[in-house]
């Protein structure tokens, strides 16, 4: 593997055309050093996703342009891709997309196969890789017979298998249970730490926060400065301290999603201008989506 | 096993249902092709087995006449003499010929009734089951087959020519899907007839040595108002009458397998790539380059169409040897020709059958496999 740094230069992406357009990505520029890891966080919608798409050469950027060790692999025609995706990067999906009618082993091997290695050692590296992500009791079982955790260990090592330099993860613990997402949030760090890979993660996980060298905010298809970002003494949201509620209170200044949080923060409708009690209709929907949130993560 | 053969082979064998329905539709539709095709070859060898089995290197017909199957032949009985004086003939014998109605019991059926010498050496039954192979006067000599189902054996009467004859043998192999072979005396075949005294056609065998094409040549040019042809050349023009007779629903009924065939392939590896679209998805986002997809699309449907052409062979084989069985005058005949067309048929099948699903993967975005709800 030899270490390289992806640059993104000033990257728009633009779906549509004319009055329907949608500009998921608009004008982002991140460099990823090797050895990094950036969380890449954001609501949905943000265009995590186009993003990630686009540094992995899946999707080409309207403007802007993506380098890879200083080669624009966004202008790169379509037939030379492949041959970039197979060597140089690695994919994590929340869904895992494993091939459904293959061993794990073959789902595995294939990949190197793919990119020229002889069957016998493709086979030969596909089991030393699941044998060390701890899937050596597993290898001739299909992919239906293996839980979430497993599923996605095991496309950590078919993105392993052609050493690539990038690992490009898509809500790798969504679909995992809170232990489980710990225990790849573990191996993502220790790939990036002991193999020096850079680890690109979209994710609207929190806990991955604690693995992340470094955490970007986008947000309407721009990168916010994390430091603007502030979470809500009362939800727990992050929100945006340049368009959100704030009120002070023992000296220091706090940030709201909402008058509602504010209201409660500060102990009940401060003004007592709700003569409808919408403060606490307020309230309500936010410990309604806070329950959500939490199921969600639990999941 | 590459690794084209290894994902094709178990896309396939991991949704058995779907296999079966693939293989069954390819086989059921190229059994058709087969079975079509084998009845026509086994139809075309019955209607030539008299002309292949008669003994002969030549026949002499009456000017014009190139085939056997509703014809009239006549030509002088002098005819007889002149062939046997042409170099490079062995022996000539004359028989009569005519397609006639054969009534027995309840039971009717069309012949082609022969009328043979007393001391015939060709033309004459090649298989006789019971009774004599010679009919004497008065006697005919049926097909078993034909005598089974109208109930009568030897002694019974059949009526053919206008007029009745007793059974005095039964024969093998003379029946086809459309008429079986009767013989008769030469005289009695010629009183029926009565008018001046002619010849139906005129069988020849060559000398040792003799070439049959060259003595061929030699009658007709000797012997005037006759048509010579060698007995291989007589055969072929039969079974030509027969294909340009049935050319148009054999052609229609490839027609229809083939667009059977190519429906059914071309619809479950069509669903079976949709069902994959996923998976062939996160192949590309992997760095598989379209082609790799391509053949694995085009290995699967080249293995539904070779699986399902290997079952069709053995399906028209089952039938050829159950349907003789079942006392019809049917043979079918699975002819290399056929297998051959076939399998190119088959070739073409799965071909094609590739090609809407290789769109359909060529047209892919990497990207969905990063999108949820696709």
């Amino acid at each position: 593997m030899t270490a390289l740094t992806l640059d993104v230069r000033d990257v728009t992406k633009r779906y549509g055309d004319g009055e329907t357009s949608v500009t998921a990505v608009q004008g982002v520029s991140l460099a990823v050093a090797p050895g990094e890891i950036v969380l890449i966080m954001g609501p949905s919608g943000s265009g995590k996703t186009t993003l990630l798409s686009m540094m992995g050469a899946l999707l080409r950027p309207t403007s802007g342009s993506i380098h890879l060790d200083g080669t624009a692999i966004s202008e790169l025609s379509e037939g030379k891709l492949p041959a970039i995706r197979l060597r140089q990067f690695g994919f994590i999906f929340q869904d895992f997309n494993l091939l459904s009618a293959l061993t794990i082993r073959e789902n595995v091997s294939l990949v190197a196969e793919l990119s020229g290695t002889k069957r016998r050692a493709a086979r030969e590296k596909a089991t030393a890789i699941l044998t060390e992500l701890g899937l050596g009791a597993r290898l001739d079982f299909l992919p239906d017979k293996l839980s979430g955790g497993e599923k996605q260990r095991v496309a950590i090592a078919r993105a392993l298998i052609n050493d690539p330099a990038l690992i490009l993860a898509d809500e790798p613990t969504a679909n995992l249970d809170s232990k489980i997402g710990h225990e790849i949030m573990r191996l993502l760090r220790r790939i990036a730490k002991e193999q020096g890979r850079s680890v690109v993660i979209v994710s609207h996980d929190q806990r991955i926060r604690d693995i992340a060298d470094r955490v970007l905010w986008l947000e309407d298809g721009r990168f916010k400065e994390i430091v603007t970002m502030a979470t809500d003494p009362v939800c727990g949201m992050s929100v945006d301290r340049e368009r959100a509620v704030s009120a002070e209170r023992d000296g220091e200044r706090y940030w709201f999603c909402s008058n509602g949080c504010r209201s409660e923060f500060l102990g009940g409708p401060s003004d007592g201008h709700d003569p409808f009690g919408l403060a606490l209709v307020e309230r309500a929907r936010h410990v309604v989506e806070a329950v959500i949130r939490g199921v969600s993560a639990a999941r | 096993m590459s690794a084209t053969w290894l994902l094709a082979r178990r896309n396939l064998m991991r949704r058995r249902v779907r296999l079966i329905v693939s293989i069954g539709g390819v086989a059921l539709a190229l059994t058709l092709v087969l079975a079509l095709d084998a009845i026509f070859e086994g139809v075309s060898r019955q209607l030539t087995s008299y002309i292949d089995r008669s003994g002969a290197d030549v026949w002499v017909a009456q000017s014009g006449v190139r085939n056997l199957h509703m014809v009239a032949s006549w030509m002088p009985d002098s005819a007889t003499d002149e062939v046997r004086n042409v170099g490079g003939v062995a022996e000539a014998q004359p028989i009569l010929y005519s397609t006639d109605s054969i009534v027995a019991a309840d039971e009717r059926g069309w012949a082609y009734v022969i009328g043979l010498p007393a001391d015939a050496s060709m033309g004459g039954p090649w298989d006789v089951v019971e009774g004599t192979g010679r009919p004497g006067a008065g006697e005919a000599v049926i097909d078993r087959r034909f005598a089974q189902r109208a109930g009568v054996g030897l002694g019974d009467t059949v009526t053919l020519l206008g007029r009745e004859f007793r059974i005095a043998g039964l024969t093998e192999g003379t029946a086809s899907l459309v008429n079986s072979v009767v013989f008769v005396s030469f005289d009695d075949f010629a009183a029926q007839r009565a008018g001046e005294p002619t010849v139906s056609f005129v069988l020849v065998r060559v000398a040792e040595g003799a070439s049959a094409d060259d003595v061929a040549r030699a009658i007709g040019e000797r012997v005037g108002g006759v048509s010579v042809q060698t007995t291989e050349a007589f055969g072929r023009a039969e079974r030509q009458l027969v294909l340009d007779m049935s050319g148009d629903v054999i052609s229609i009924m490839n027609i229809i397998g083939f667009v059977v065939g190519l429906a059914v392939v071309a619809l479950t590896v069509y669903v079976a790539t949709l069902a994959l679209r996923r998976e062939y998805g996160s192949l590309k986002a992997f760095g598989a380059p379209n082609r790799y997809l391509y053949r694995v699309v085009l290995t699967q449907a080249g293995l539904s169409v070779a699986i399902g052409f290997l079952a069709g062979i053995a399906v028209t084989a089952a039938l050829s040897a159950i349907v003789p069985r079942t006392g019809a005058n049917l043979e079918l005949a699975i002819g290399a020709g056929s297998l051959l067309k076939v399998g190119v048929v088959a070739a073409v099948i799965a071909a094609l059958a590739a090609l809407l699903p290789i769109r359909q993967i060529a047209g892919l975005d990497p990207a969905i496999v990063a999108r949820e709800g696709v």
